[in-house]
Formats: structure tokens, C-alpha cells, sequence
């Protein structure tokens, strides 16, 4: 236990270290997120004007948050520290055994077994996603966007203007994120409910007694999914541009005598990315019912048999109802996951059709796509994050509460 | 009676073959294009007038601009670390959530679940500015640690898989003497064969088909690229016209692996996706 | 596995003490200088930008600068950045941002606000005098020069088959889309992109510009504005119009394309292409309220930036004038067919003899240069894909509420 002490105590000389030579400089800013930007002064000899470093809002926000974390982990081992040796204290007074190094190495493979293993993970979780997404939640109380860029421009507090810019204040930016919100959840609705649907049919008859080869149909449809999906998209939207194959063809065929506008009308585009997501999509659900449909237990079918039911009447009261049942976590993540659903839209329409009455928007744009172009095309940071922010409490909501209730389904354990 | 069943017969297999030809077109599409001696994005006809190997060949022996081979080489090198490291912390993590009673287990089961629906997209830059700092922008030990970073969101799939092994099984190590330690490698680990190549499979696909995390970690580091960013570049305004079916031909060496793993996997994709559902 | 643990573990500690140290060394230029005069080879490291397709030119005119330079001990970095993704990518992370970039000249008022860019002061006499003066102004911002003019062809013009269209149809737009019409074949522009579509408003008389508080001017929705609109959504309405960007026009030229509207970086392909049957011109003239009115255009040029964070800036500015001198200007109009700024070189006979920079030429009389801020071109690329939807709606609230966006603060 001396020995842990040491470990702790100079994990705290570490820490210490970080924060006066490295974070310090950093968070003493942290309440204005810096005031100097950039100067400019003549240099005679070279003649240029040379730069002086000035702060950099960003830097001083994301290290600063970095120097609060480390902060916290300081105190919590102080406190680990002090707890620790005191404990030593009141042994030796009971005149007690103290734990060895070695022995307190073995409980960490045993007792306290999983604070071995987490530890890992849950490093790189803080450093990789907790950290950024408060900082990222801090943007959205800035004013961080293309007209505060350091180092020539730097930005600052501004506490809930982006929050009642995009309710209240300003009507586009209102009207765009209420517009694609709606969007969003259709487009979730439909994406998930068409594929589950017919994923399972197409799973239904290639597993029906009759056809044969079943398993050369499935890795037919599973070659599809093997195409990295910014290929496929991206080889399908240039085929539905007016000027592309599929127009092309239908022309040829003198089906239509004017290209179709597939990706410029907002229904037509809408449609089209639903109906390509099928594309995406069916192959893994019906790779995944298909698992389903071997696996159902052979003696739920026996007991119905005996009751003389038909074929309909057993798929309808076995087949289906064991079908949802074994799915619907997987359905769940998969609905939250459309909701997010980056690629398809992003690769295939680009959000488009752009709309006049949306801000920087189009009508398939997704919140999540819609906050990818306001970050990476127009450095709207601020906005984005607060739109970021709005994303993840609808799906969290909505996860945690569909979560919570298919556990209350799961606990009667219909089929175990 | 047979009659009937002949009809039925040959109209599911009517059917199946019209859906495959639907869902091959693509595909299809995607070869010719890289056998197309044609250059650009579009020709007026439908079909390539002339066949050609160069779009291949030009991959491996024009590296100068686009430097192919390396990009693939770095993908694989990627891939295969974040595969071992992501598949090791997800199933470490799991078998904590699903064998470890401890105070702040829930907690931290609800909190990691709803962390993974953040839209990443501005965490990124954080990401990028941290990496920066402590030296590792535009490598490919960055790109590694983003990929296996957020190991512990996806316990999911894994933990149901885990909870569907006899508790017995652990019970009776443990009265032999075994160490949790122990257990979690020598019983749990052996008697979860599916789980582990699902996540592994998984892990190793992302690196191949995601372009946007190394456009953000890699900047203009082009021999750093990844094959995904590699291609996407291929099709940026000023290329398209020069490299598409240079992309084409891209995409189907990339495909291929991936075709090859999927049609071997697919019994283990099943097990993970139903695994969750077996027990809360 | 937890060896594995530990060691990335101990690597990150590492490396972060590492970067508190390295915090220390943001000296400025001079003292840089100051410290390496000591050594016996000053060795001086420049990233630079390109897009793709000047990669090779690039790294011949370095190499070149290098041989000229003997005194110090070089080495480049080439990024392959395009014109395009110049501002962004700087914005990204400016400190990591090539030392020499280009970019086209509607990004300057960005870099400028973000103090991205080194004014011009080493030579600024001689390089204003070098080049043409509408290069000059477009390269500078509030009278400050501030990147080395490059190219001066950053426009578009019209390309046409000779064996479908004659010099007498691609006067008037109505010429071009009768011959093409008889003929079978299609007109390709891009009419959903801002930089395309602006060419009809500016031609009969709309103002799209940047006043000197900064603020976005823009009168689309005027009555000029709406009588541009409707010759807009009747060119679309046109059976032989089709959309699309530059591939559809690369890709489809001399087959079904007898003619289309984009930028000189597509000549090479489509000379390519059309073999013989090669010809370029200026834009058309269009129907605009009963009146024949000639298309107006945007037309820029390429700028070499120094960036401000770069640790060698006066290396960084020699460099830069170095690749847009005279010499290399001509090189790069040899190599790469682009339209050189500098006078001498415009002048020369080769430049004179190109078909398609003299059809740019021709152009620049009804050109303006691009004063144009980010939010414009959501909007206008919105209103375009309306009318190359064929969506019938009101042509004025639609003007209405593009101006409002564009102007929007």
C-alpha cells in the first residue's frame, strides 16, 4: 500500500506538471477565451509586416476543457490518496496486516476485476468522445463561426443567443430546423419500417421450402453490401442526375421523352433516397432474418402442429410474432441510426434539393447532414453544435425511453 | 396438388431472380465502369465502346498523383491494429457489464449507450487539435486511436451475447479457484467464437469504407492516406473527369476482401445482431 | 493486452510532455533567423498548395527556385489542396496550413478577415507593374496587395461543336438552341450553381457585389432580375437543355452535347474530345424582355498567398514571387494552358493564338470580378434546381427570398 502511494503521488506530481506548464496558460483564459488577437508590426530590415502570436479561442476552449478534467482527476486522487493513507494509519494502529503491492496487484484481477478492465476503454472514451462533446456543447454558448475565425478574429462568450436564434429569433434558421426535423423523423419512419418490412419477406421466400440454392441467393444480395457504401451512392446519384444512366436509359427506351428530375424535385428526391436506402438496407436485414427464421425453435412449431394449425396460421402466430421479438433491439439501434443517417443522404443528394425558405439547407437534408455542412462548408460551428445538441437529446430520448420498454417486453420472456 | 407447388416453385425463383438482378445492377455497373477505356463520369452511351486493364494497371504504376498501393498498405495496417485493440476493449468491456456487479455499473451502461448518438462531427476537430498537441496529427497511429477510441459505446451486442453463456460455467471456475481474470479468458473468451469475429469483422470494415475521419485527422498528408479518402478524392470536381474509372477500379479491389469476408461471416453477423435479444 | 494498454498509455503522457515543451518554441521570423545564421546552410522548409493537376508543374518550378537559390539548403512539402478547397482547408487549422497556397480571388475577403494572408511589401512596385491591372485589384483588398497574381483565367466561356454549330448561332442563345434542337443534340450549363446562373441577372444589368462595409449587395429581384429569371426558366424549359456538372460536359461533348458553358479547366478534355471540331467563343446573348442582352460573367484570377503562420515568411514571399514570374507564368501557360496575369506573357503571341483564352478574353469585357460572401451560393444553386425542376412557382417571391438570404447579415 506504501508502494500505491508512491504511484498515486507521483501521478500527482504528473498532473501537477500539465497544469502549470501546460494547462494553466490556457484556462486562465478560459473566461473570455482570449483577448489578443493577432498584431501586425512593421519589420524595416525584412520589410514585411511579422505577426505577433495572439490567442486562439478555440485552443484556449478545448485545452482548457482538458485542464478541468485534469483538474477533477487530481482531486479525486488526493482523495484517493489521503483515504489511502489513512487506512494505512488505522491498520498499523489495529496492528492489522497491510495489504502488499502484490497483493492489491492480484485483487486487481479478481475483486476489483473490473477496474482493470475498463480502465482502458474508458481512457480513451474520456480522451476521445467525453471530452470533445463537452467541448463541443461549449461551442454552442459561443459565437464561433465564420466571422470569428482565429487567429485573425476571436470569439467569445454569448451565452444562449444560438439557442434563441434557432427558436425564436431568427425565422429561416427556425422554419429550416423545425422543416428538417419533420423531415428527419419521416425519413427514420419509412427507412426503417420499408427495409424491416421487406427484409423480411425477401427472407421469407428465400428460405421457403420450394426454392432452391438458397445460399447462392443470399450471397447474391450480400455482394451489394460488400461495396463500400460512398461507392455505390455515389455511382447511383450520378446515375440518377438528369444527364445519367438511368435517365439515359429510359429515354432510349422511349419510356420518358424528357429527363426525370430525380434528384431536383423535392418529392421525386425523397423517394429516391428511401427507395436506395431499400437497396442499402435489405441485404442486412434479410441476412439477419434469415438467421432468425433457422434458428426458431423447432419445438414452438411441434405444439402447434398438434393443434392442427395451417401454414399461414403458424407463420402469423409463431413465425412472426418470435421474428419481432429476437429483432427489436436491432430495430431499435437501426432507427436511431437512420435518424443519423449520414451517408445515404449526404452521398446521394448532398441534401438536395436546395430549398430558398431553408438556411443553408435542402429538402433531404437530415439535422445530422444539415450540422455537417454547417461545420465543414460554412464554419458555423456555433450553430451546429447547438443543433448537435438538439440531435442528441431527441435520440437519447427517444433510445433510452424504447429501451427501457422493450426491457419491461423482454422480461416475460415470451419464448426462453 | 404438385402442379401447384411447381407454379409456386417457379414463381419465387421468377422473383428472386428479378430482385437479384435489381440489386446486382449496381454492381455491375460498377465493374464495367472499371473496365471502360472511356474516360469521365458520363458518355453518351450506355455501355463502354471499349474495354481496357489500364484503369487497374494505373492504380499501381501511376503513383505519382494518387498513390494507391500505399493507401491500401496503410488501410491495412489500420485496420488490422483497430481491429485487435476495438475487438479486446469492447469485449472487455462487455464481459464487465454483463459478469461484474459493481456500484456505478448502470450508470455507466445508460451513460455510455446514449454517449455513441452524439453527432461527431465537431468533436472531431476537437479530436484533431488534441492529436496535434501531444504530437500525433496526420499519423496513422491518430486515425488507430480514433477508431478504437470509442470501443467502450459498442458494448451492446457483445454483453447479450455474453449473457446468454451459463453462469454455471463461471461458478464452477470460481469454486476451482480461478481469478475473474482467469475466467474471462480461458471461459468466457473460448465460448464466444461468434461474437468476437462479429466485432472483429466489424472493427476491420470501418477503416475501409470511412472517409471523413481522415480527411479531418490527415489534412494534405496524402501518403497517409486511407484507400476510402484515397477514392474520394479520385471524384472531387477537378478529378472526376480524369479518374472515375480509375475510382471504379479502386472500389472493386477494395470490394473484393470485403465480399470475401462478409460471405464467410455471415452465420456470425446473425449471432450478433439476435444476440442482444436473447436476454436483457 | 494490458502491456498493450500500458505502453499507449505511457506513449500519451509521453508525447504530451513533449507538447508542453514544444508550447515554448513559437519564436517569431527574426528570431529564427537570428539562431540559424550561426549554422553553416540555413535549411529552409516550405509547404506549398496545389490542386491535383499542377502537382507535377509545381514541384519542377520549386526545384527550379532551389537550383537558383543555391545559398540555402531547401526542401518542400506539396500539399495537394485545390483552388477550391483553399480557404477551408486553411480555416481547418491555420497554423498547419501550407506556407505558399493558391486560391482563387472571391476567397480573399475570408482570408483577409482571418488574417490568413502576408501583405505584398518586398517588390510590391514591381509586381503590380508585371501583371495586369485587373488582376492587380483583384489580388488586393482595401488597397492592399495581397498574394502574387498567378493566373487570370479563372471565367467561363463557351465551348461548341464546329460540325453542329456555326459562328453565326452561338451569337444569340436562341441560335444555339434552334441548331441544337434540329440537330438533335443538347446545351449543357449548370444552372443550379450560383457562378453559372449569375451570368443571365448580371447580363441585363443586376448588381451582385460587396460594399465597403462588407456588407453583400445583391438586386436580383428587381425587374431586370425578374425578366433575367424568366429567360433562365425558359432556357430550362428548352428540350435540348440539360444540367449537370463539368463531367456531363466532358463526357458527353461531340456526342449528344453540341455545346456548353464552363471554365478553361475543362479545354484540355474537351479539345480532347471534339478534335477538330473544336471552337470556343464568348457567351451568348440571350431574350431578356423582348431585347437581345449579352450574358454577363465572373471573371478572377488565382492568387499565391503566404501565410501568416509561416515560421520562414520571407522565404515563403520569394518563393511565391518566384512561381508567378514572368518565366513560370509561361511555363505554366505551355504546361497547363492557363491563362497567364503577367503582361509580357499575356502579350505573346502563343497566348494570342489560343482559341480558348481568347474566347475568355473576348468575355472579360462583360465580366465583373467576384465580390460575392459565402451565403450566396446556397440560395442561387436553391433557384436554379426550382427552374431545372420545372416547379412553376412564382419567379418574384422566389427572387424575393434569394435576395433576402443572400443579403441576410
Amino acid at each position: 500500500m506504501i508502494l500505491l502511494n508512491l504511484i498515486y503521488f507521483l501521478a500527482e506530481v504528473v498532473l501537477a506538471c500539465f497544469f502549470f506548464g501546460f494547462g494553466f496558460k490556457y484556462l486562465s483564459h478560459f473566461g473570455t477565451l482570449g483577448e489578443n488577437t493577432q498584431l501586425k508590426v512593421w519589420n524595416e530590415e525584412l520589410q514585411i509586416y511579422e505577426r505577433t502570436t495572439g490567442d486562439n479561442s478555440m485552443l484556449i476552449l478545448l485545452f482548457s476543457v482538458f485542464t478541468i478534467a485534469a483538474l477533477i482527476l487530481f482531486i479525486y486522487i488526493l482523495i484517493l490518496l489521503i483515504k489511502n493513507v489513512r487506512a494505512i494509519i488505522r491498520l498499523r494502529k489495529e496492528g492489522k496486516h497491510i495489504a502488499s503491492f502484490r497483493e492489491l496487484l492480484l485483487d486487481l484481477l479478481d475483486k476489483k476485476f473490473h477496474i482493470t478492465l475498463l480502465a482502458a476503454p474508458m481512457t480513451t472514451l474520456v480522451l476521445f468522445t467525453v471530452l470533445p462533446i463537452v467541448f463541443m456543447i461549449l461551442i454552442a454558448f459561443t459565437n464561433f463561426d465564420s466571422d470569428h475565425q482565429p487567429p485573425g478574429e476571436l470569439f467569445t462568450w454569448t451565452g444562449l443567443t444560438n439557442v434563441t436564434d434557432v427558436f425564436l429569433g431568427n425565422a429561416t434558421k427556425t422554419h429550416t430546423f423545425f422543416g428538417i426535423l419533420g423531415w428527419t423523423f419521416v425519413w427514420a419512419i419509412l427507412a426503417t419500417f420499408t427495409n424491416y418490412i421487406l427484409g423480411m419477406l425477401l427472407a421469407i421466400v428465400i428460405n421457403h421450402k420450394l426454392v432452391k440454392f438458397k445460399k447462392m441467393w443470399r450471397t447474391l444480395f450480400i455482394i451489394s453490401i460488400a461495396i463500400p457504401q460512398f461507392v455505390s451512392l455515389l455511382l447511383i446519384a450520378r446515375a440518377l442526375e438528369p444527364a445519367g444512366a438511368i435517365n439515359v436509359a429510359l429515354m432510349k427506351a422511349g419510356i420518358i421523352s424528357a429527363p426525370l428530375p430525380f434528384l431536383s424535385n423535392t418529392l421525386l428526391a425523397r423517394i429516391c433516397v428511401v427507395i436506395i436506402n431499400m437497396w442499402i438496407g435489405i441485404p442486412y436485414t434479410m441476412m439477419t432474418f434469415s438467421g432468425v427464421l433457422m434458428n426458431i425453435p423447432a419445438e414452438l412449431y411441434e405444439s402447434s402442429e398438434i393443434d392442427g394449425a395451417g401454414v399461414l396460421q403458424s407463420f402469423v402466430s409463431i413465425t412472426l410474432p418470435y421474428m419481432i421479438f429476437v429483432t427489436a433491439p436491432a430495430t431499435i439501434t437501426t432507427f436511431v441510426s437512420n435518424i443519423n443517417n449520414f451517408n445515404v443522404i449526404y452521398l446521394l443528394t448532398g441534401g438536395g434539393p436546395f430549398a430558398l425558405d431553408y438556411y443553408q439547407a435542402g429538402k433531404t437534408d437530415l439535422l445530422v447532414t444539415w450540422l455537417y455542412k454547417l461545420t465543414v462548408d460554412h464554419h458555423d460551428y456555433a450553430l451546429a453544435s447547438t443543433i448537435g445538441i438538439f440531435i442528441f437529446m431527441i435520440v437519447s430520448t427517444v433510445s433510452l425511453a424504447v429501451y427501457n420498454h422493450t426491457g419491461s417486453v423482454k422480461r416475460e420472456d415470451m419464448f426462453q | 396438388m404438385s402442379r401447384h407447388k411447381k407454379m409456386v416453385s417457379i414463381g419465387l425463383h421468377t422473383l428472386l431472380t428479378v430482385l437479384a438482378v435489381i440489386w446486382l445492377i449496381p454492381v455491375f455497373w460498377l465493374l464495367i465502369s472499371s473496365f471502360r477505356a472511356e474516360k469521365g463520369a458520363y458518355t453518351s452511351n450506355l455501355l463502354p465502346q471499349r474495354f481496357t486493364f489500364d484503369n487497374y494497371i494505373r492504380l499501381f504504376t501511376d503513383t505519382r498523383l494518387f498513390n494507391f498501393p500505399r493507401w491500401f498498405m496503410n488501410t491495412l495496417f489500420v485496420a488490422v491494429c483497430s481491429c485487435i485493440i476495438t475487438t479486446l476493449l469492447t469485449l472487455m468491456v462487455a464481459y464487465v457489464y454483463s459478469r461484474l456487479r459493481f456500484r456505478s455499473r448502470k450508470g455507466l451502461m445508460n451513460i455510455s449507450l446514449i454517449l455513441g448518438m452524439f453527432p461527431g462531427f465537431m468533436s472531431m476537430i476537437a479530436i484533431y487539435h488534441f492529436m496535434k498537441a501531444i504530437g500525433l496529427d496526420q499519423t496513422l497511429l491518430a486515425l488507430i486511436l480514433v477508431y478504437s477510441g470509442g470501443a467502450a459505446l459498442n458494448y451492446y451486442i457483445a454483453k447479450g451475447f455474453f449473457d446468454t453463456i451459463p453462469k454455471a460455467l463461471d461458478e464452477a471456475a470460481r469454486i476451482d479457484g480461478a481469478s475473474r481474470h482467469v475466467i474471462f479468458w480461458k471461459i468466457i473468451l473460448p465460448n464466444s467464437k461468434p461474437i468476437v469475429v462479429n466485432t472483429a469483422i466489424n472493427a476491420f470494415i470501418a477503416p475501409w469504407v470511412d472517409f471523413i475521419f481522415v480527411s479531418v485527422i490527415m489534412k494534405d498528408n496524402y501518403n497517409n492516406y486511407t484507400v476510402a479518402k484515397g477514392l474520394y478524392t479520385m471524384v472531387d470536381k477537378a478529378n472526376i473527369f480524369e479518374y472515375y474509372t480509375s475510382f471504379c477500379a479502386g472500389a472493386v479491389l477494395v470490394s473484393i476482401p470485403i465480399v470475401c469476408l462478409f460471405i464467410k461471416i455471415q452465420k456470425y453477423y446473425v449471432a450478433g445482431v439476435t444476440a442482444g435479444a436473447s436476454k436483457g | 493486452m494490458k502491456k498493450v494498454f500500458s505502453v499507449v498509455c505511457a506513449g500519451i503522457m509521453a508525447a504530451s510532455l513533449c507538447a508542453c515543451g514544444n508550447q515554448a518554441g513559437n519564436a517569431t521570423a527574426s528570431d529564427v533567423k537570428a539562431q540559424e545564421k550561426n549554422g553553416a546552410k540555413e535549411q529552409i522548409t516550405l509547404s506549398v498548395w496545389g490542386a491535383q493537376a499542377d502537382q507535377a508543374l509545381l514541384k519542377e518550378l520549386c526545384e527550379k527556385f532551389a537550383a537558383e537559390h543555391p545559398e540555402k539548403d531547401w526542401q518542400f512539402d506539396y500539399g495537394v489542396v485545390g483552388e477550391a478547397d483553399a480557404q477551408a482547408r486553411y480555416l481547418e487549422d491555420p497554423a498547419a496550413a501550407a506556407d505558399v497556397f493558391s486560391y482563387p480571388d472571391d476567397q480573399m475577403t475570408t482570408l483577409v478577415e482571418a488574417d490568413a494572408l502576408y501583405e505584398v511589401t518586398r517588390n510590391a512596385d514591381e509586381i503590380k507593374s508585371a501583371n495586369v491591372p485587373a488582376s492587380v485589384e483583384a489580388a488586393s483588398y482595401g488597397g492592399t496587395l495581397y498574394g502574387y497574381p498567378m493566373t487570370a483565367d479563372n471565367g467561363y466561356l463557351l465551348y461548341y461543336d464546329k460540325s453542329v454549330l456555326t459562328e453565326k448561332d452561338v451569337e444569340t442563345l436562341d441560335g444555339i438552341l434552334a441548331a441544337a434542337n434540329k440537330a438533335g443534340k443538347k446545351v449543357h450549363m449548370d444552372v443550379s450553381n450560383g457562378w453559372y446562373i449569375a451570368s443571365f441577372f448580371l447580363g441585363n444589368g443586376c448588381k451582385l457585389t460587396i460594399d465597403e462595409n462588407g456588407k453583400q449587395i445583391c438586386d436580383f429581384n428587381n425587374e431586370k432580375g425578374l425578366e433575367a429569371a424568366e429567360a433562365i426558366r425558359k432556357f430550362c424549359d428548352d428540350p435540348a437543355f440539360v444540367t449537370g456538372d463539368d463531367s456531363v460536359l466532358q463526357g458527353g461533348i461531340g456526342d449528344d452535347i453540341c455545346c456548353g458553358i464552363s471554365g478553361p479547366w475543362v479545354s484540355a478534355s474537351v479539345k480532347e474530345k471534339l478534335g477538330d471540331n473544336y471552337a470556343a467563343a464568348k457567351l451568348p446573348t440571350f431574350t431578356c424582355g423582348g431585347k437581345q442582352v449579352q450574358m454577363g460573367s465572373f471573371l478572377g484570377c488565382k492568387v499565391l498567398g503566404v501565410n501568416t503562420q509561416s515560421s520562414h515568411p520571407v522565404e515563403a514571399m520569394e518563393l511565391a514571387e518566384y512561381l508567378t514570374n514572368e518565366e513560370s507564368q509561361a511555363r505554366r501557360f505551355e504546361a497547363l494552358g492557363y491563362g497567364p496575369s503577367n503582361v509580357k506573357v499575356a502579350e505573346s503571341d502563343e497566348v494570342a493564338a489560343d482559341a480558348t483564352l481568347k474566347a475568355l478574353a473576348d468575355q472579360s469585357k462583360f465580366a465583373i470580378s467576384q465580390r460575392v460572401n459565402g451565403a450566396y451560393w446556397t440560395p442561387a444553386e436553391a433557384f436554379g434546381a426550382e427552374l431545372e425542376g420545372h416547379t412553376g412557382n412564382d419567379l418574384q417571391a422566389m427572387l424575393d427570398q434569394l435576395v433576402e438570404q443572400v443579403t441576410a447579415e
